[in-house]
């Protein structure tokens, strides 16, 4: 897969020349194998030393809250409302212009956390300065840390960058498209300590958390994706969520009426509960019908439907996620809102149980016409690896 | 290799509130744009629209601007709000009735004095933007809030649930837009009062506590504390008005003989010249103020020119008498024109009743302060300086530059563009240091002089005691007075 196709910028002559003398990282890229911990803290070194300093400096940020938690869903223009599009009438006027008492920060007791996904955007390294070498290190490294089945892990990511080129190319213009995606090393890698590789952009958020070089959190995964049905982009074909949704029609249309009242929410859902900000905000009551309440089959959807997102990681973790989550399947609800169909706007679903929290949700087009998803899939005791404040 | 919870989380924070507002890193941006001004968005990005209520902190109520996504006042409300493509459909009394029905129950205020009344009505169809989504349908109504009879304005309880106890996903940005009681400095406006939303924790809409009481005593005192400030502001501020007056001062040292400034006239005169005619022009000023205050309409541009005119006139008066003797009249008819630009700013509040009255005489007592300042500055060097060698050619010079930014403001004023009126509106800031510089010019040359009647002048001059000690300068001056 050339992965540098549609590439805007090729980074520094000063990153051309570090790329060239770096060479193990990118002649191991055949393993499909989930990496060992010890392999992902050096291949992200391996990653890192194909940069040149600038490149460097933004790549390594603090391991704080603030950093961890300044994920989003949108395209960083949005975020930024900077350059391109987004910004609005040239006169400069948002986001800078912002009066700083603005974050209603005054109304909330306690709003502390406020503020770190304010305008700033996200935190990282951004993937247009990245020479084809830097792209295929960073591939290496992305390998590693994701599964390997189709369209989940790391087929369904750079399915995910094709798509943003497919934004691009059919009206999103510049703020979408393969380079306005981050990868960030909060804290630095290593097999002892904590450190988070976080790489996302619009409608992605990875976010690895290694502590004493073991998984110590997955989450919060945010996958979004437009557009949902299949498209080609650049000969590669695009359909990364369509499983996942696939899996959630599945798991509801097993439910007998009586199932379905008992899962069906009251309220409208324009979005997910629980996404960019909304962090360790879990609510106390689980709604929706019981994992008790269901037959062997349907228990057997309902963690098909889970392992669409925990199938993300590399094989190994998640196999040992996945029986912690089926383990619990019995006080894990299940809850929706709009159609059972899960097909149209509105359509709303989500998956409660003692710790995997996953919300998907069914909204308007952005680019182009017709429903897209948002999703995040979160761990009560893991997100972040813990990490609250 | 295994996936290993290694901590539990410290703390589960029931912060939801503080990460809900997190989470719509947008709305910062909206609320940068709500009120400031609406910026169009591109076709390509829609993010999902916010509700946003705007605040007007009246003397006796609080308004409020009410603006709901149509689609989620459609679905919370059950109302046909929007047609089978979203697109906004027409309302006609009956939905609109029924809007102001909804929202009439889903809007309360409290405060410690009881429950206030909500009145909803002007509900109309219209289609907007915000930052992002692209252009939407939305309902708009106004909002009137009032207190129990005599209840203080400024701290309440906001319990709003319109379109959130439905769409869990929603949210209200609440503005504070105005503040008529000047309890909120204008700098700050508009200013954030909060979000509603869902809290995901609880699944309840948390209160919305609005508490505007500030640090200040009272809200009339810091109403008419924020109206002193704002009439000294705009003195400070205003480059023209303090330009006038003191250019008007500048011969009031000096002698009018034969159609020429010649000489100098004792200092208890001088003090009593620029008593009178910056009372005169304080008289001109109130009167005017007060009127246009009450409602009576002021051509704003015509008075802006004119201000310019009474600048120049004032700077050829400064350069040859013009009208000597006649300066507290002259300042007395130019301050009737520029009461009426004070009134502008004034009216621009929309006050009324009570507020107005305390607000006119806040601000009118914030101008002579500040004018009073101003002159107690920059004249007792100008006494001093008066009995020079060099007053004259600081006098003319002065004048004269005085005279080509009121010339430039009145070419600005009536439609010429000339970049004299941008440069004298910079004035403003660097005005404090020319005061140091003729404080420094005018000790300078009481030090070098260092006679003691020159002292005696100097110090006596503050202390109302020196007529008669002063020496005419210019030899040719004749020592009668007028």
């Amino acid at each position: 897969m050339l992965l540098s196709l549609g590439l805007v910028g090729c980074g520094t002559d000063d990153s051309g020349d570090t790329a060239s003398t770096s060479s193990p990282a990118t002649t191991s890229s055949s393993s499909s194998s989930a990496a060992s911990s010890g392999d992902v803290a050096a291949l992200a070194e391996a990653f890192a030393a194909t940069l040149a300093d600038d490149q460097l400096e933004a790549l390594n940020q603090d391991y704080t809250f603030a950093n961890a938690s300044n994920w989003s869903n949108f395209p960083n223009a949005l975020l930024t409302g900077g350059s391109g599009g987004f910004g609005g009438g040239g006169s400069g006027a948002p986001g800078g212009a912002l009066p700083s008492g603005a974050l209603p920060s005054g109304g909330a007791p306690g709003g502390g956390g406020a503020g770190s996904t304010s305008s700033t955007g996200r935190v990282g390294l951004q993937t247009d300065s990245l020479t084809d070498a830097q792209w295929t290190a960073l591939e290496d490294l992305l390998r590693a840390v994701t599964g390997s089945a189709a369209n989940e892990g790391f087929d369904e990511i750079m399915q995910h960058l094709s798509a943003d080129d497919y934004l691009a190319d059919n009206g999103g213009g510049d703020d979408y498209g393969r380079g306005n995606y981050f990868i960030a090393f909060l804290g630095e890698p290593s097999d002892s300590g904590t450190w988070e590789l976080q790489f996302g952009g619009h409608h992605l958020a990875v976010a690895n958390t290694y502590v004493d070089g073991v998984l110590g959190g997955a989450t919060p995964s945010f996958r979004g994706i437009e557009p949902l049905t299949t498209v080609t982009e650049d000969g590669v074909t695009v359909q990364p969520e369509q499983q996942e949704q696939a899996a959630f029609q599945a798991l509801l249309a097993s439910l007998s009426s009586d199932q379905l009242a008992t899962a069906q929410l009251s309220q409208t859902f324009g979005d997910i509960l629980l996404g960019p900000g909304n962090d360790w905000a879990f609510p106390t009551t689980s709604e929706g019908v019981a994992g008790s309440e269901l037959t062997d089959d349907q228990k057997a959807l309902l963690l098909a439907a889970i392992d669409t997102y925990v199938d993300d990681v590399d094989d190994a973790d998640a196999a040992t996620i996945l029986a912690g989550y089926e383990s619990e399947l019995d006080d894990t609800y299940v809850s929706f809102s709009g159609n059972s169909s899960v097909s149209e706007v509105g359509d709303y679903v989500r998956i409660d149980g003692p710790s995997v929290w996953i919300e998907f949700s069914l909204q308007n087009g952005i680019v182009l016409q017709g429903a897209h998803p948002h999703a995040v899939w979160r761990d009560k005791k893991t997100d972040y690896a813990g990490l609250t404040s | 290799m295994t996936a290993t919870p290694v901590r539990t989380p410290r703390r589960l924070r029931r912060g939801t509130r503080a990460g809900e507002i997190a989470r719509r890193a947008l709305g910062a941006v909206l609320l940068a744009l709500v009120g400031v001004v609406l910026t169009a968005a591109p076709a390509s990005a829609h993010v999902v629209p916010s509700s946003v209520l705007q605040l007007d902190i009246r003397a006796d109520v609080v308004d409020g601007d009410l603006l709901l996504p149509a689609a989620d006042l459609a679905t919370a409300s059950g109302l046909t709000l929007v047609d089978a493509d979203g697109a906004g459909a027409a309302l006609d009394t009956a939905n609109a009735d029924a809007v102001a029905d909804y929202l009439t129950d889903h809007i309360a205020v409290t405060s410690d004095a009881g429950a206030w009344t909500v009145d909803v009505g002007d509900v109309t169809a219209t289609t907007t933007e915000q930052y992002g989504t692209g252009t939407f349908p939305a309902v708009t109504a106004d909002l009137v809030l009032t207190p129990p009879a005599g209840a203080d304005v400024h701290a309440f309880d906001l319990d709003y649930d319109a379109v959130v106890h439905q769409v869990i996903t929603a949210d209200v940005y609440v503005i504070l837009r105005s503040d008529d009681t000047g309890a909120t400095d204008p700098a700050d406006l508009p200013a954030s009062l909060g979000a509603v939303a869902v809290d995901t924790v609880t699944g309840t809409i948390p209160t919305l506590h609005v508490d505007l009481t500030g640090n200040s005593p009272t809200s009339t005192t810091a109403g008419f504390l924020g109206m002193l400030s704002l009439g000294i502001s705009h003195i400070a501020e205003g480059t023209d008005h303090q330009l006038f007056l003191l250019t008007l001062l500048l011969p009031a040292p000096l002698l009018a003989s034969a159609g020429r400034w010649r000489g100098t006239v004792p200092g208890r005169r001088a003090v009593r010249r620029i008593t009178t005619t910056t009372a005169a022009f304080t008289v001109g000023h109130s009167v005017t103020l007060a009127l246009g205050a009450l409602g009576l309409p002021v051509p704003g541009q015509a008075v802006e020119a004119a201000i310019a005119v009474s600048i120049l006139v004032a700077a050829a008066h400064a350069v040859r008498p013009v009208f000597p003797g006649r300066e507290p009249l002259v300042a007395g008819l130019f301050g009737l024109v520029h009461g009426l630009a004070f009134a502008g700013t004034l009216t621009e509040l929309d006050l009324s009743g009570g507020d107005l009255v305390r607000s006119l005489f806040g601000f009118n007592i914030g101008i002579e302060l500040m004018q009073l300042a101003v002159v107690a500055l920059v004249l007792p060097p100008l006494v001093v300086l008066a009995r020079t060698p060099f007053y004259g050619r600081l006098r003319v010079g002065a004048a004269v530059l005085t005279g080509i930014a009121a010339g430039g403001w009145l070419l600005d004023r009536l439609g010429v563009a000339t970049p004299l009126a941008g440069a004298a509106d910079r004035l403003g800031p660097v005005s404090p240091w020319l005061a140091g510089m003729l404080w420094v010019l005018a000790l300078g040359t009481v030090l070098h002089r260092g006679t003691p009647r020159s002292h005696v002048a100097f110090l006596g001059w503050r202390a109302g005691r020196v007529d008669g000690l002063v020496v005419p300068v210019d030899p040719g001056a004749s020592a009668g007075r007028r």
